[in-house]
């Protein structure tokens, strides 16, 4: 039952410095394996032992967006270009390197190149049984991507036109229209490289017995309820790694449960999404577990705040202002079990892509006003609009399924609107009939829900305000917002994108065209015998695990 | 006797068929369809309609119905939407597990409900009765995810302990046996005020009645007089409970379940129920009723042996 | 849910139709003779008390956030302490027995109302309508509860009007099955083949002869099923099924931030708790005593 609508798509900014105009620049050569930051020699062996908080919803990575199926499948599967990770890469930074793919080289505007390693196995498992990784198998994963029903994944690449294999080892990309983030999705976690034997002989990818991949571990077993096992793949592409002989993911709905079972030494990494742990339990974790390594950093999912632009009152600038000034964030990520005052505001792309989003100080005046509270201020500017005693409004949420922490955001974000006037009734829906109607747009004025994981800066506004993007549900048609976000899709260069990105931003604030939201500062722990990980965002458990190792 | 079997059980098919009508049709009825939950996020226009006839859902639901008893009469109860795998597996997963936690409950539902019943009937508002009667309902009267969640917690936070994850039988038969104990406890405790009510009620009543007078006065010890005449009649209807006792526990289980990570059936329904995983609400469904419908069958078959005033 | 008893002794006629002696002789009798009962009573009483009256007694509206009172532990200021968000716990017990007694009467009164209606017809009419009947009584009460109720709210959406209803839905069945038995064994009874001789109406036999009969038995289950319905909405909170925000009911404050900081600040989660296991010992109390003072067979002592 937690399960947050969530996307993927990966914004990696080292990959983008191969961009730059025509110029072809190869990345080659593994770099994950021996990371210098410890100095010790790596262990082999050993059983990585995690937590997820429910079921696979099925393994077919081209039906859902879930976390639920890309995290248990990031362990089997790889993909031609992946986020790097460890310790040596900063969260939420997202850096690109090469996976199946030995180099690119882009040709132009709208091709490019990629030159796969060779040698790559599949796993040993009917009905691939272990045979060699070709071009074939990367232009037939993308058509069916591309063609398949109900791949709500299709905007990772539904720009690019046709995929060609040129031999053995060289497939052809070409794109429909220029797309700078074209290698950044690539390493999205929903990209994975899937075998047709599997496809052919299952009619799909949903069951357990079709997830044949190419990845670091092969998938042996899958106890729905109780746990995901996995064992190494003995002919993994990159020498040396997994350090792991196996993994053991297990499925915990309950987060007293989850929490008791990595106190007691059950398992290795911390309880919650990303191996986090609640900043409330953070001393109890230190004390009961000496030597606990933990990081600190931004999440990239929030609180969503969505209302319909086109009828009253939230056509009125002043009005979505005042809906803003009267959101205390601050009050809500204090009171949070989860977050317990470690928080970061967010603008329109959240402040977990640290490169890409806008400090709240580099708004413009009206646009950085919106993240300051004043229930005075937002009385005032509701008066202005017309609403000298405010005005009532429903507001859509889905029931209890996010857990506590989203109730009492709720709880707090309406009590704080009411005491400016603006009289939110809150409609609670059940998750399902939530999912179904609300995100698609059928609400009447207003909804909270949360606000993506998607993992590329982009979608943060382009699915959002794009005309015709199945969820843009303000009912958005800005001309001059859609020639921005236009725009940095066809600028190649970083720094002069970024500008275009933060101009977006500054003017998204500026027509307070979003409801203000913060994200947590989350705490990734793991345990003291755990060595060489690096946590970070997004649902690429499998490409932070492999390199870590267990010194016992 | 074999007359009276064989009505019972012609009595049961209509209960089977209705129920099976209400097993297909309420999980159509909510709102938010499985391809629309499929499809999450993305309404691509006619992905929708195409999924909805792969999936075979947009044919009518009557026809869908009929389809679906026909299959199941030929044994199949069909694949989950979602995950395909079939539902007959899962069962026989989940079932075995649903059951042995089930029976340890009732096991100590009874060892607490039968003598505290008994307890408080002999010595009825007395103080015996007073403490006894306390007790049971106290045990009622805290929610049980409290106690698991208090259980599992809390020696984790003080010593590092918890109760272990599960494991399957064939891995350790002691260890699959030993994961039930602490829900078994929790959730028979819950059970136990009801038979001890009932115990107590049956057992007032019976000691009423003309036959233990009669024991009494022909001055037999207590002991004998309540255990070996009145005990035994007051238990019988305390066996009709035990049908419904299984009602409660295959469904009212999950709570238990989810927090001591048991894959049993009240987990595998609710989560195809917030799905809409139609098959398998379906199946589960029909195979939970149908062991009710016959775990009551042979129950009041017990009671016509036990209680010959029953009528063939 | 699984605490849900719903199996009661039938009892059988009573002798003669309820009259009401002087109530305070009355209370006092029973208060001596059940103290156990007179308890129950007294905590149901309280709990009305604090229902009707909630507006006068909490110190702070349930949803008021108290400025510098994030967490604070139980002190005279605040005597069952502050939760995460600031705001009064005592004040959101008091109002969470408002939500309690709604709930639980609500639901009892239609549950009665429907099991009634389909025992009393059931019983009395009798012949093809008693089996068509009797057969989706059986169907429904061989569901799990559980399942019925999630679909039911799923289907409704979640809400305090469609919890209460699915609860008494629910509910409904088995209580009907008891009140069929009891209608039966009353309408076997020779006053009522009298009162069909003289050519009494069906109305007015079942109104004069059968109901006041089966009342006393419609009253034990109400009282019990107070209790249970309390019990089955917090085990519905926890699934995320239960009474929804803003309204603070117990099972909402107990499975929801109660829960995740329950050893942290367990105030937060003690007094909710205690809240429901009072108010259910004390219906379930009140039920076995009303049922020993009101069940014929149980009259009088044993030996």
């Amino acid at each position: 039952m937690d399960r947050t609508p969530v996307d993927s798509g990966f914004s990696r900014r080292e990959a983008l410095k191969i961009g730059g105009g025509a110029l072809a620049l190869a990345v080659t050569g593994p770099q994950l394996a021996a990371s210098p930051a410890g100095a010790q020699t790596p262990k082999r062996g050993g059983t990585l032992r995690l937590t997820v908080l429910a079921d696979p919803l099925h393994f077919d990575p081209h039906q859902t967006l879930s976390f639920l199926t890309m995290v248990p499948l990031s362990l089997v599967y790889s993909r031609l270009v992946k986020v790097k990770a460890g310790p040596s890469v900063k969260p939420m930074t997202y850096p690109i390197e090469p996976d199946l793919a030995e180099s690119w080289t882009q040709a132009n505007d709208t091709t490019y190149v990629f030159k796969l390693k060779k040698g790559v196995r599949w796993h040993n498992k009917p009905p691939v049984n272990g045979r060699e990784l070709t071009a074939d198998d990367i232009k037939f994963t993308y058509e069916r991507f591309l063609t398949i029903t109900g791949n709500a994944n299709k905007p990772v690449l539904e720009y690019v036109d046709r995929i060609e294999a040129l031999d053995k080892y060289t497939v052809k990309f070409t794109l429909k229209e220029p797309n700078a983030w074209f290698i950044d999705l690539l390493a999205s976690t929903s990209t994975w490289i899937v075998a047709k034997e599997c496809v052919e002989k299952f009619g799909d990818l949903k069951k357990v017995e079709s997830v044949v991949g190419t990845g670091p571990w092969m998938l042996e077993r899958w106890e729905p309820n109780v746990k995901i096992v996995y064992v190494r793949h003995p002919n993994y592409f990159v020498p040396g790694l997994p350090y792991a002989d196996g993994v053991e993911m297990f499925i915990d709905k309950d987060p007293s449960s989850r929490l008791a079972k990595w106190l007691s030494g059950q398992t290795d990494f911390g309880p919650e999404y990303q191996h986090a742990v609640r900043w409330l339990d953070a001393p109890v974790a230190r004390q009961r577990k000496p030597g606990l390594q933990t990081a600190e950093y931004t999440w990239f999912t929030s609180g969503a705040t969505g209302f319909k632009l086109a009828n009253p009152p939230f056509n009125d600038l002043r009005v979505r202002r005042a809906l803003s000034r009267a959101s205390n964030i601050a009050e809500v990520f204090e009171s949070l079990a989860f977050s317990q005052g470690h928080w970061t505001p967010n603008p329109a792309v959240p402040a977990a892509f640290a490169d890409w989003s806008i400090p709240i100080d580099q708004l413009g005046p009206e646009g950085r006003k919106l993240y300051e509270y004043s229930t005075a201020d937002a009385k005032r500017l509701l008066a202005e609009a017309g609403h000298p005693n405010g005005f009532k409004v429903t507001v859509e949420a889905p029931s209890v399924v996010y857990g506590p922490d989203f109730d009492d955001f709720v709880a707090i974000t309406i009590k704080n609107w009411k005491a400016a006037g603006i009289d939110a009734d809150l409609k609670l829906k059940e998750y399902g009939a939530f999912i179904s109607s609300t995100i698609f747009g059928k609400f009447d004025s207003m909804f909270l829900g949360l606000r993506g994981a998607w993992a590329d800066p982009e979608a943060y506004f382009y699915r959002w305000y794009m005309p015709g993007q199945p969820l843009n549900v303000w009912g958005v048609n800005d001309p001059k917002l859609t020639d921005m976000i236009k725009l940095q899709r066809r600028t190649f260069d970083l720094a002069k994108r970024k500008q275009v990105i933060f101009d977006i931003q500054r003017y998204l604030a500026d027509q307070a065209l979003f409801g203000v939201d913060g994200s947590i500062k989350i705490l990734s722990a793991w345990d003291a015998h755990i060595k060489n990980y690096g946590p970070n965002n997004g649902f690429d458990y499998g490409g932070r695990l492999m390199a870590a190792w267990i010194d016992r | 006797m074999r007359a009276y079997v064989l009505r019972r059980l012609l009595v049961a098919v209509p209960s089977l068929l209705i129920a099976s009508l209400i097993v297909f049709t309420l999980p159509r009825l909510i709102p938010g369809d499985v391809v629309q939950l499929m499809l999450e996020e993305k309404a691509y226009g006619k992905d929708l309609e195409e999924l909805r006839a792969k999936l075979g859902l947009n044919r009518p639901i009557h026809v869908q119905y009929f389809e679906w008893l026909g299959a199941i009469a030929r044994g199949h109860l069909g694949e989950s939407l979602w995950t395909r795998q079939p539902v007959l597996n899962e069962l026989a997963r989940r079932l075995p597990v649903t059951a042995t936690l089930g029976f340890m409950a009732t096991v100590v539902a009874i060892a607490i409900g039968v003598p505290i019943g008994v307890l408080a009937a002999i010595r009825q508002d007395g103080v015996l009765d007073f403490f006894a009667r306390s007790a049971a309902i106290l045990g009622l009267s805290v929610p049980s995810f409290v106690l698991a969640i208090l259980v599992t917690l809390l020696p984790a936070i003080w010593w590092g302990w918890t109760p272990p994850r599960f494991v399957e039988f064939a891995k350790s038969p002691a260890g699959h046996l030993g994961q039930f104990v602490l829900p078994a406890i929790i959730l028979g405790v819950a059970s136990a005020a009801g038979i001890m009510r009932l115990t107590r009620g049956m057992l007032l009543e019976v000691l009423r009645q003309d036959y233990v007078r009669t024991a009494w006065s022909k001055g037999l010890r207590e002991g004998v007089v309540v255990l070996k005449h009145a005990l035994k009649n007051a238990l019988i209807p305390v066996v009709t409970v035990l049908g419904l006792q299984v009602a409660a526990i295959a469904g009212g289980a999950v709570i238990i379940e989810w927090i001591f990570g048991i894959p049993g059936m009240g987990q595998f329904l609710v989560d195809a129920i917030v799905q809409r995983d139609y098959p398998v609400i379906q199946g589960v469904n029909l195979v939970i009723v149908t062991i009710i419908v016959l775990t009551n069958l042979s129950v009041d078959l017990v009671y016509a042996v036990l209680d010959p005033r029953i009528r063939y | 849910m699984a605490n849900s008893v719903q199996t009661l002794p039938v009892p059988r006629a009573l002798p003669r139709p309820w009259r009401v002696p002087t109530l305070v002789r009355l209370v006092l009798t029973f208060a001596r003779r059940k103290p156990l009962g007179a308890i129950g009573g007294a905590l149901v009483l309280a709990l009305l008390v604090m229902a009707v009256f909630a507006g006068q007694i909490a110190p702070h509206a349930y949803d008021q956030s108290i400025p510098g009172a994030r967490m604070k532990p139980p002190s005279s200021q605040f005597w069952m302490g502050t939760d995460n968000l600031s705001r009064d716990v005592w004040s959101r017990v008091v109002y969470g027995a408002r939500i309690s007694v709604t709930v639980g009467f609500a639901t009892v009164a239609l549950a009665t109302l429907m099991a009634t209606a389909i025992g009393v017809s059931s019983a009395y009419l009798g012949g093809a309508y008693d089996i068509v009947v009797q057969r989706v009584v059986d169907a429904w009460m061989s569901f799990p509860a559980l399942v019925v109720v999630l679909s039911l709210i799923a289907a409704l959406g979640p809400g305090l009007p469609n919890l209460i209803l699915a609860l008494s839905i629910l509910g409904a069945a088995s209580a009907s099955r008891v009140i069929r038995g009891a209608t039966l064994s009353v309408i076997a009874n020779p006053y009522v083949e009298g009162a069909r001789a003289i050519g009494a109406g069906h109305l007015r036999i079942v109104l004069l002869h059968v109901l006041p009969n089966v009342t006393g038995t419609i009253l034990i289950l109400a009282t019990i099923g107070l209790g249970t319905v309390i019990l089955a909405e917090s085990a519905l909170s926890f699934l995320g099924f239960g009474i929804p925000p803003p309204y603070p009911s117990w099972g909402a404050m107990l499975s929801g931030s109660g829960r995740s900081f329950m050893y942290y600040a367990p105030w937060m989660a003690l007094f909710p708790c205690a809240a429901i296991s009072l108010a259910v010992f004390g219906f379930n109390m009140l039920g076995d005593a009303l049922r020993d003072v009101l069940d014929p067979r149980l009259r009088g002592r044993a030996h």
